[in-house]
C-alpha cells in the first residue's frame, strides 16, 4: 500500500465528483479507480493511483519508466497487479 | 524498458557517486523519510557506492511498522468477534500485535481479508449488509484523502454497517520528532516524494527554516536518491538548509498547471478536514458498539498522536 502505480484512463464514468471514476489500464491488467482527486484527469491521460485513487497526472514518458521500475523491483504484486498479466510500458494495445 | 534503464544507469550512478566522493570533506548523516526509498537504498546497494563518511540512516517511513501496538491489538480483537469481517492492506496482516496477528486471527476462522483500497473494504460492506465490516486504515498523508473519501461515500450511500479504525500519521511531526530528540544525529532529509506530490512542500520549509537542516524532495529510484544525496551534501557542504526538489519531474507536468494545484488543493483539503470528518461520522456510527462491549469498540483516531510515535533506535543511537 505504499507505492503508487501509473495506469492510462480508457474511459471515465459518473457525474459526481467524489464518485467520478476511471477505467484504467495498468498495462494489461485493468481496474476502476476513483478519480475524486484529479478533476482535470480525462480519458487517455496518464495517472498515479494508490490505493484505488489517481493522485496526480503525469506524463507518458514518467508513467512508462515507472511502471518498469515497479515492475523490475517486483513491487507490483502487493498494489494488486498480477505480475504475469501486466507487460511494462505496453500502453498502445490498451488504448 | 529504455526509461527504466534511464534511472539505473551505473555509469551515470558511478558519476554522481564520484561527485558525491568530491564534494564530501566531512562526516554527514542523512535520513530518507520513507519506506520505498529505503527499499530502493538496500536494493541498489546505493551506501556501498557512498563514500564511508556519508552515512545513510532510514527513517521511519513505513505506515505499516509505526502503528501503535495497542491499535493493532485492537483490530485483532475486533477481527475475532462473530459478524465481523475486518480488511486491511496486505503488509498490515502480518505485523505482529501482543501476542498474535491477524494471519494467525485468519487462520482460525476469522473473517479477515485483504483489500488494496478503502473503496474495495466499502465494497464489501455494501455487498454484505449482514456482516460488520471494519476497515483497518493506517498511511501517511498519501492514504489519508483515500480513506476519508471512503468515510464520505460510506455516509453519503447511508451503508451502516461499515466503519475504520484509523491509525494515520504525518511526515513532518515524525521528522521534527527526530530532529527534537537531544540524541539526534540526523544533518539532513531525503524527503518523501509522492507524500509532496500531495501536500505540497510548505511545512518542510518550515522544518528547514527552525532546525537548520537541508531537505531534498526526492524521488523512488537509485539515480534519484543518489541525485537527492549529491544535494544533500552540496547544501550541508556549502553550509545552506534549504528544500530543494530533486522529484521535480513528478509535479513539473504542464499540461494544465492549473488542473494539478486544484487537485492537490482538493486532496490536500480532504486531509485537513479528516479530525472532524471522522468524529462526526464515528457519532454517526456510533449506534454500532461491537456487542456492547466496551473494550472491543471501534476507537477513532484522526491520527497517532505524537507520543504514540516512536522514534527509529537507529535515528538516535550509534548506527552499527
Amino acid at each position: 500500500m505504499c507505492l503508487a502505480v501509473p495506469g492510462r484512463v480508457l474511459s471515465i464514468a459518473g457525474e459526481d465528483p467524489a464518485f467520478r471514476s476511471g477505467w484504467i489500464d495498468f498495462c494489461g491488467v485493468r481496474k476502476t479507480v476513483n478519480l475524486a482527486f484529479t478533476p482535470e484527469v480525462r480519458a487517455g491521460d496518464f495517472v498515479l493511483v494508490h490505493v484505488g485513487f489517481a493522485i496526480s497526472r503525469i506524463n507518458r514518458e514518467e508513467a512508462a519508466r515507472t511502471f518498469a521500475f515497479l515492475a523490475h523491483i517486483g513491487a507490483l504484486a502487493e498494489e494488486g497487479i498480477t505480475p504475469g498479466e501486466a507487460s511494462p510500458g505496453n500502453w498502445d494495445d490498451a488504448a | 524498458m529504455k526509461y527504466c534503464d534511464e534511472y539505473r544507469d551505473p555509469q551515470i550512478a558511478q558519476a554522481i557517486a564520484g561527485r558525491i566522493a568530491n564534494a564530501t570533506t566531512r562526516p554527514w548523516v542523512l535520513m530518507e523519510v520513507c519506506g520505498g526509498q529505503t527499499h530502493t537504498l538496500m536494493r541498489y546497494g546505493i551506501g556501498d557506492l557512498l563514500p564511508d563518511s556519508i552515512e545513510l540512516v532510514h527513517g521511519p517511513g513505513c505506515p505499516v511498522c509505526v502503528t501503535p501496538l495497542e491499535l493493532i491489538d485492537q483490530a485483532i480483537r475486533l477481527a475475532a468477534i462473530p459478524g465481523v469481517t475486518l480488511a486491511s492492506f496486505g503488509d498490515m496482516l502480518r505485523v505482529p500485535g501482543s501476542s498474535t496477528d491477524l494471519f494467525d486471527v485468519r487462520a482460525g476462522g476469522a473473517d479477515v481479508r485483504v483489500v488494496y483500497s478503502p473503496l474495495d473494504a466499502l465494497k464489501i460492506a455494501r455487498d454484505n449488509p449482514e456482516r460488520q465490516v471494519v476497515f483497518f486504515a493506517v498511511g501517511f498523508e498519501t492514504t489519508a484523502p483515500a480513506n476519508a473519501m471512503a468515510v464520505w461515500q460510506a455516509h453519503h450511500e447511508g451503508i451502516a454497517n461499515f466503519s475504520m479504525l484509523v491509525s494515520h500519521v504525518l511526515v513532518p511531526p515524525a521528522m521534527r520528532l527526530i530532529l527534537q530528540s537531544p540524541s539526534n544525529r540526523v544533518q539532513g532529509f531525503i524527503g518523501p516524494g509522492h507524500v509532496c506530490s500531495i501536500m505540497g512542500f510548505g511545512e518542510y520549509h518550515d522544518i528547514a527554516r527552525e532546525f537548520g537542516v537541508p531537505i531534498v524532495i526526492g524521488g523512488f529510484e537509485p539515480l534519484d536518491l543518489l541525485e537527492a544525496i549529491s544535494m544533500l551534501v552540496a547544501q550541508l557542504e556549502e553550509g545552506r538548509a534549504e528544500v530543494e526538489n530533486q522529484y521535480s519531474r513528478s509535479v513539473e507536468y504542464d499540461g494544465s498547471g492549473g488542473g494539478l494545484v486544484k487537485s492537490k488543493k482538493a486532496a490536500w483539503c480532504c486531509v485537513m478536514s479528516m479530525p472532524r470528518m471522522t468524529r462526526s461520522a464515528a457519532l454517526a456510527w456510533s449506534r454500532w458498539k461491537c456487542g456492547n462491549r466496551p473494550n472491543a469498540s471501534v476507537r477513532w483516531c484522526s491520527r497517532a498522536k505524537r507520543s504514540q510515535l516512536t522514534v527509529p533506535h537507529s535515528a538516535n543511537d550509534a548506527h552499527p
